[in-house]
């Protein structure tokens, strides 16, 4: 068990800053680099039915960063002194930086996208507000405030009394009011390490040896995940 | 009259139907005014039949299957309309975010503009107060607003201006783009007016 806390360490690490001109992503090495980690949690959460717990630091840390490479950029391309060769350095670098702008923004407008659908299962449910953070959770209650508003301009004030409300008791036939995650959708998992057996739906044992690739429910897997023993593919 | 007749959720099952040709035919048709206050109305009759029936019914009596009748009824509708309404949020949303988050744009348009309902111009309004209000929780760096569609492959492109859209500040300076020019700039200055369709984007030269 105690590699969990290993691996979770991983999550949370930074990197030391690389020199200005040494693109970001192209340096080999054994530990996962944060814009593989960057990579890993923007393709689950791609693909994961349910929010997943936001990466502040690791975030925050590559936007630094692309600050300080973007500011070097500035600064040598300003330098009447920098060669020709460096100028096409510079180039790559800064197509670096835009490629790596591309994931973040994907990564947080995917969270956006999220967010919105189940804006009010978000906001009833304070263990999933703890996946968020600060502004997101502002805006999920902005965009559940929103949306009902919208609702009862639109629809329920104009109806009977009894009918106006959003959080109505129904039938089992009928699909709840409130939309929640599907954790039973199905996703493609690849084992980064050998991972402990899991329990499928059928209730029998599945064990993933490293590199193995599963299709299977999300809730089956989701603690692997959570741990960075497997990610979605 | 046939028309004068109908089941109860008949016009509910009208207003699904919109939503789903909007969904096949991947545009947003115009906001049915007509038929939301309609089924608004039948859901105040149904109320009606409700409660009388209720009343009718004696104390300590178990109330007539027609109440059941009733309820459904008003459930359906009910869920209906705001399915309706909640399709329509989904594609503004859509919308919004397929031109960059550049409210002018929609709302500026007659064409979209005639198929909101009041409401819904209100909802894009908030909506765009609270997307911005996100987006600057942000670095200055990084545009979350900016294209998700296509990973940048090179740092400039070459454009021809399709609709003068004044001067614009890039890396090379200010710019002032006029109808019928052409410019190598970088993607990441003007990528919004391409998504508006100011410029366009000259491939292969």
């Amino acid at each position: 068990m105690s590699n969990w806390d290993d691996e979770w360490d991983a999550d949370v690490r930074m990197a030391p800053p690389q020199p200005a001109l040494a693109a970001l992503d192209l340096i080999p090495q054994k530990e996962e680099t944060p814009l593989e980690l960057l990579i890993r949690h923007w393709m689950n959460e791609r693909h994961a039915p349910e929010i997943l717990p936001a990466q502040e630091a690791l975030l925050s840390s590559i936007l630094d960063h692309l600050r300080r490479q973007s500011e070097a950029v500035q600064t040598l391309r300003g330098d009447p002194s920098t060669s020709d060769d460096e100028h096409l350095r510079i180039t790559l670098v800064q197509l670096d930086v835009e490629r790596v702008k591309f994931i973040v923004r994907s990564y947080v407008r995917t969270r956006l996208y999220k967010i919105e659908k189940y804006a009010r299962y978000i906001t009833s449910s304070p263990a999933i507000q703890t996946c968020l953070t600060a502004s997101e959770r502002d805006y999920a209650s902005r965009h559940a405030d929103l949306n009902d508003r919208h609702f009862s301009f639109s629809v329920l004030q104009s109806l009977p009394e009894p009918q106006r409300h959003l959080d109505d008791e129904v039938p089992y036939y009928m699909p709840p009011m409130m939309t929640t995650p599907d954790t039973t959708r199905p996703v493609f998992v690849h084992a980064l390490k050998d991972c402990p057996p899991v329990i499928l739906p059928d209730g029998t044992r599945h064990e993933m040896t490293k590199g193995h690739i599963s299709l299977t429910h999300f809730s089956v897997v989701e603690h692997l995940v959570a741990r960075g023993e497997a990610e979605l593919v | 009259m046939s028309t004068d007749v109908h089941q109860y959720g008949e016009l509910g099952t009208q207003l699904l139907q919109e939503s789903r040709r909007s969904t096949q035919t991947d545009t947003l048709l115009k906001y049915n005014d007509a038929l939301v206050r309609s089924i608004i109305r039948e859901q105040r009759d149904l109320e009606k039949s409700l409660v009388s029936q209720i009343a009718k019914t004696p104390e300590n009596e178990a109330p007539p299957p027609a109440v059941i009748i009733f309820q459904t009824a008003i459930l359906r509708n009910k869920r209906c309309l705001l399915a309706y309404h909640s399709h329509r949020l989904d594609r503004l949303r859509d919308m919004y975010w397929a031109v960059g988050g550049a409210l002018p744009h929609i709302l500026s348009d007659p064409d979209t503009r005639s198929k909101l309902s009041p409401h819904e111009v209100d909802y894009l309004r908030s909506y765009h107060s609270s997307a911005m209000d996100f987006r600057g929780e942000f670095s200055s760096e990084l545009d979350i607003m900016a294209s998700i569609t296509v990973p940048p492959k090179e740092l400039h492109v070459s454009v021809k201006v399709v609709k003068d859209c004044g001067v614009i500040q890039t890396e090379l300076g200010t710019i002032d783009f006029k109808k019928g020019q052409r410019f190598v700039v970088r993607r990441a200055d003007i990528e919004h007016l391409i998504v508006q369709g100011y410029l366009e984007e000259v491939s292969g030269s």
